[in-house]
């Protein structure tokens, strides 16, 4: 490139300047852009967390700096008086339970599905991928009719089978993806040896699909911990709400208080934030996979 | 040719047999795999879906033993309803705006990203915050920012628009705009995600080629990227107006629906009816409704997808 311009003639030097001034103008333009977009994104969340650790008086004298000095007040407001302790634990229940269920139902629905030719293979493929698209808002209520008949309304349970029995299909085919990949001379070797169908799986194929298991986990976490219609139904005594409940429930009481209503903001997603830092990859990849090919 | 086909005939007797027992035994190992996620998925996904058209026949307060078989009745009264119109609606123009938002300004903003030569992973990292936030956080964050106090109207008094200010979400004007705009805040990361992901795969001598036809940027974007994007954008386009439409969270822990009933959608209207009317078949006809659509797009969807892959 730099050969080409110097032997070139003079006028072609010239619009090789200019357009390398184009050019950079143009980069400066994109990343204006991007930067404008990008404090779209962050600034409304960085907002909230802040003011979390901002008092009264600051609140009021300096809503939009950084806190000065920052407070601890909020939070342990929230977290004692706001009972979000409370919360924060039926959260932790629901969503870890979730997550333990899910990884071990979506491989093995996912295992089943990628590799294994059966018969009626084809509906039950068809009747998952509807499943996919069924909104839970829809059938929330007989959905709470089912719940009210088992004796399940007020227990970590109802929440935790609905989420499961909701994201089974789309944690199966992301599971199915993952075991497609794997080339088929492994269960051939596999057979010829004598391999069990299980000891199969559980020794050969799942150490393979790791990633895809922790894709599965985090991601039903994230969906789990985040949920609010299925704990605002099925969970109405206060010893068994989730964060999110307990957020709506402090929207309502405490409208103005926003140092508190912060902290409840910064509890919920502080979580959720660092393990979104660490597993980017998998949140992105897991998430972009239920819209591109699964 | 003929002696193939015999010795094929004489070899599938005894195979015939020794396969359909092995097919037999695949799909009962096959289903033991498979039988968590079914059972759970047809007790508590498949099961409810068909109740909730069975509900929808029947007038029913929820918690009385008994319940009136009405046919259609609770239809034909909700397609008389002025209020399931106001929210049906609401509903197609909060999904117009989120759609068209994230689809125009996650396709500008994925394509920017691809010509950035650094800092892409920083910026997706950004964008993508948003969509891990809680929709209650998300509701929370943006009804503070459109308080009368709040900072969005701080931000049009510094820049001289003080004279548009108002409680944004206490406008029937505006609550609707302002609900869709904090939806698209919390999806379009994702969006852009998934466009940069289809820009990445476009085929690079295409770029190369136009360059020397002489096109310019904006050239290539229209002749070069947004045809081959085509399947990418049907995608996104469907997959945000399916989440759209079951919009929930994010009314409900703002407007509520209102102000006089301004940001009332399907969901809203069906959860007020069933769970605080205690009209739980008339609450499942709008839900039905709502099924419908859904399912309908999310066809459609399937479809398209299906043709693309061929």
């Amino acid at each position: 490139m730099v050969a080409i311009t110097t032997t070139t003639a003079p006028p072609a030097r010239a619009s090789a300047l200019t357009r390398f001034r184009r050019r950079r103008g143009a980069m400066i333009g994109l990343y204006v852009y991007l930067t404008v977009v990008a404090a779209f994104s962050l600034l409304p969340l960085l907002l909230a967390w802040m003011t979390a650790f901002k008092d009264r008086a600051q609140v009021v004298s300096n809503p939009y700096g950084f806190p000065n000095p920052p407070v601890m007040d909020n939070l342990q407001e929230a977290w004692t008086s706001g009972r979000f302790s409370r919360y924060f634990m039926s959260s932790v229940i629901i969503s870890v339970i979730s997550v333990l269920a899910m990884v071990v139902i979506a491989p093995l629905a996912g295992y089943g599905l990628a590799r294994m030719r059966f018969w009626g293979r084809e509906v039950v493929i068809g009747g998952l991928l509807i499943g996919l698209t069924i909104p839970v808002t829809a059938i929330i209520l007989p959905l709470y009719t089912v719940m009210r008949e088992l004796h399940l309304l007020n227990t970590y349970a109802s929440v935790v089978i609905t989420h499961v029995a909701l994201g089974a299909p789309f944690f199966a085919f992301i599971m199915r993806a993952f075991f497609l990949r794997l080339p088929s001379a492994l269960e051939d070797a596999a057979r010829v040896d004598g391999c069990s169908e299980l000891r199969l799986f559980w020794s050969v194929m799942l150490p393979l699909v790791r990633p895809g298991v922790l894709t599965v986990a985090l991601l039903e976490f994230l969906w789990t911990w985040n949920n609010l219609i299925l704990p605002l139904v099925f969970l109405t005594s206060e010893n068994v709400r989730t964060l999110p409940i307990g957020m709506l429930l402090l929207t309502g009481r405490f409208a103005t208080d926003y140092g508190l209503l912060s902290a409840a903001v910064l509890i919920l997603s502080f979580p959720v934030v660092v393990l979104f830092l660490i597993f980017q990859r998998n949140f992105v990849e897991g998430l972009a996979s239920g819209s591109v090919k699964g | 040719m003929a002696r193939t086909a015999t010795r094929a005939q004489a070899l599938t007797h005894q195979q015939r047999v020794r396969r359909r027992h092995l097919l037999r035994r695949r799909t009962l190992i096959a289903y033991a795999f498979l039988a968590p996620a079914l059972i759970l998925y047809v007790m508590f996904v498949v099961r409810p879906t068909f109740q909730l058209f069975g509900m929808s026949f029947y007038t029913w307060n929820g918690v009385s033993p008994t319940r009136d078989f009405v046919a259609l009745d609770n239809f034909t009264r909700l397609f008389a309803d002025p209020l399931f119109w106001k929210s049906l609606r609401n509903n197609l123009v909060f999904v117009v705006l989120l759609v068209a938002f994230n689809v125009t300004v996650g396709l500008i903003t994925a394509s920017a990203l691809a010509r950035a030569t650094r800092g892409r992973l920083l910026y997706q990292l950004v964008f993508f915050l948003p969509v891990v936030q809680a929709s209650i956080v998300t509701a929370l964050v943006w009804k503070w920012i459109y308080q009368p106090d709040g900072l969005l109207n701080r931000l049009m008094e510094d820049v001289g628009l003080g004279f548009l200010t108002r409680g944004w979400l206490g406008d029937p004007n505006t609550a609707l705009p302002a609900l869709a705009l904090a939806a698209a805040w919390s999806g379009f990361g994702l969006s852009v995600v998934i466009f940069l992901a289809g820009i990445q795969g476009i085929d690079h001598t295409l770029y190369d080629a136009a360059k020397v036809d002489g096109a310019n940027v904006r050239q290539m974007f229209f002749n070069v990227t947004a045809p081959q994007l085509r399947p990418v954008v049907t995608v996104v386009f469907l997959l945000e107006m399916i989440g759209a439409f079951q919009t929930f969270d994010i009314i409900w822990a703002t407007t509520r629906g209102g102000p006089v009933s301004a940001t009332e959608v399907l969901a809203t209207y069906m959860f007020k009816r069933s769970f605080t009317e205690a009209q739980f078949g008339y609450g499942a006809a709008v839900a039905v409704t709502l099924m419908i659509i859904v399912l309908t797009a999310a066809l459609i969807s399937l479809v398209i997808r299906e043709r693309n892959e061929d």
